[in-house]
């Protein structure tokens, strides 16, 4: 049996379903690679073993009377820190909201919970999904798993680095810039921001209403479309909710991709913004793996991605401004430096300009989306460089910019983060695939194959103790 | 690292935006995303929208 630190959630379902493997046997290993770890890369906030065995033993004893309930009972989990969980904090990893106790689940937790899933704790997140890796918040930022040195990418850090280290198979976050994207990136597992409206917001803590998106961390492609077929899920009481009958993104696993038609954005990482060369190499060579296992790829062309970058930017200061203007006023020195510095620039967005910026989405998303006459899925960057090192702020600030997953938050569109490889310095390289809106079934289809094709997912980061 | 002088319009927005708890470090880092929201402003070609331009986002009734 694969180490239990590295099953993933569809192999752990199986075990676990036949009786092979006790939830509280996998918890506890689990719990014990946390405890032996996780001090050196700071994943969790708040760790919650005491909730994992409880609720590892609860599904222990549903599966033995035979009530197994489907592939996430008795599977350990975590939360983004701005999800709400019934009975503990929400704190947006800020001193604003260290106390911030909340009485009911968020609409996502509620679904892994009736699903049977073992919570593992509340993960480190970049203040209010915004500031970040910052040194003056309450707990320390997440650490790259691959090298602790380095950044792991956020805002959904401890997703990331939880999901890469072994510490869960599946990992929830939040995404309204590349926030999911990014440390899939950065630790280099499989991160889906799916279509616009997919999974509920209840229950959030918004960065910018418009453009938050809520998704799965996985080690691999096919847990991710597990996941995320679980979560999903039309909320009345979320008015960006959008989901499409029938919809069920694990349709098309395990087609391969012969005849599949991909899109190519290659102005986005070699003309607008130049790319690490080991970057641009691994999205190379991911395309000719692509083509030799059938694909048919061409190149197509958009908007610059800094018009993109602007009208994301735009909407996301203003909306976020308005979310924290009150405690901008009250008690500004309760943030991080980086945050505040990240919050002000939206007190200079003019009602006219959030407008004009909300007409410039309509016009960016038709053009993007009429692309896809002509193919089934696009591949681009996700990010521009490897992560750079945590304790450096101007590599952090030059690296926070360069990178083409906003333009897929101003569209709407699924986009799934996948690794490429890994650069000659040892930290992960990787790419999007991004489909038409509530096309997660065709992202997931080529994700998968690429996937499998490269035995990337199998490579383990080296964890300091 | 030197310090460039808060400007006073600066000083006057921060202060009618309800912001008059700002340390002086935190001033200089508003004035500092005064240029970086010109900078974005710049960048964003609106120009070539048309009066039937729709936003994103409108309201549903429900």
């Amino acid at each position: 049996m694969t180490d239990p630190a590295f099953l993933g959630v569809a192999e752990a379902a199986e075990l676990i379903r036949t009786k092979s493997l006790s939830p509280v046997e996998y918890a506890e290993a689990l719990i014990a690679r946390v405890e032996q770890h996780d001090g050196a890369l700071n994943a969790f906030l708040r760790f919650t073993p005491d909730i994992a065995l409880a609720d590892a033993r609860r599904a222990e004893t549903e599966i033995m009377a035979g009530g197994w309930r489907g592939p996430m009972h008795g599977v350990p989990y975590g939360l983004k820190d701005i999800i709400d969980y019934a009975g503990l904090p929400t704190t947006g990893h800020s001193a604003i909201l260290k106390d911030n106790l909340v009485s009911s689940d968020a609409v996502v937790t509620r679904k892994l919970r009736a699903a049977g899933g073992v919570f593992m704790g509340k993960l480190s997140t970049h203040e209010f999904a915004l500031g970040g890796p910052c040194f003056d918040l309450p707990w320390p930022p997440a650490r790259n798993p691959w090298n602790r040195d380095h950044f792991c990418g956020g805002s959904s850090s401890g997703s990331g680095t939880a999901t890469a280290a072994g510490f869960l198979p599946v990992a929830i976050g939040t995404d309204t810039g590349g926030s999911i994207r990014n440390p899939a990136s950065m630790c280099g597992v499989a991160g889906m921001k799916p279509t616009y409206g997919t999974v509920s917001r209840r229950g959030v803590f918004p960065l910018a209403y418009s453009l938050d998106h809520v998704g799965p961390l996985t080690r691999t492609v096919r847990d991710n479309a597990i996941v995320l077929n679980l979560i999903a899920g039309y909320d009345p009481h979320d008015p960006g909710s959008a989901v499409q009958p029938g919809w069920d993104c694990e349709a098309l696993l395990g087609r391969g991709v012969e005849g599949v038609r991909i899109g190519v954005i290659r102005h986005f990482y070699t003309e607008d913004m130049t790319a690490d060369p080991e970057m641009s190499a691994g999205i190379e060579q991911a395309l000719a793996q692509l083509v030799a296992l059938g694909a048919v790829v061409r190149e197509v062309k958009t908007q610059p991605l800094q018009q993109y970058a602007a009208c994301n930017r735009t909407l996301l200061m203003a909306e976020a401004y308005a979310v924290h203007e009150k405690w901008l006023r009250e008690r500004p020195q309760d943030y991080g430096e980086l945050t505040r510095g990240r919050l002000f620039p939206g007190a200079f967005v003019s009602g006219a300009e959030y407008v004009n910026a909300m007409r410039m989405r309509v016009r960016l998303a038709d053009g993007f989306h009429r692309l896809f006459d002509d193919v089934d899925v696009i591949v681009t960057a996700s990010a521009h460089d490897p992560a750079c090192r945590i304790d450096d702020p101007q590599a952090v600030e030059y690296t926070y910019a360069r990178q083409a997953r906003a333009p897929f938050n101003l569209t709407g569109s699924p986009a799934l983060a996948v690794p490429t490889g890994f650069s000659t310095g040892g930290l992960p390289l990787g790419m999007q695939i991004v489909g038409r809106p509530h096309g997660e079934a065709m992202v997931y289809r080529v994700g998968e194959a690429y996937e499998a094709a490269t035995g990337w997912a199998q490579r383990r980061p080296p964890l300091p103790v | 690292m030197t310090q460039e002088a808060v400007p006073e319009d600066i000083r006057k927005l921060a202060r009618a935006l309800g912001l008059d708890r700002l340390s002086e470090s935190d001033l200089q880092q508003f004035a500092k995303a005064a240029r970086v929201a010109e900078t974005r402003r710049s960048v964003l070609q609106t120009g070539a929208l048309v009066p039937s331009d729709e936003p994103a986002h409108v309201y549903r009734p429900r």
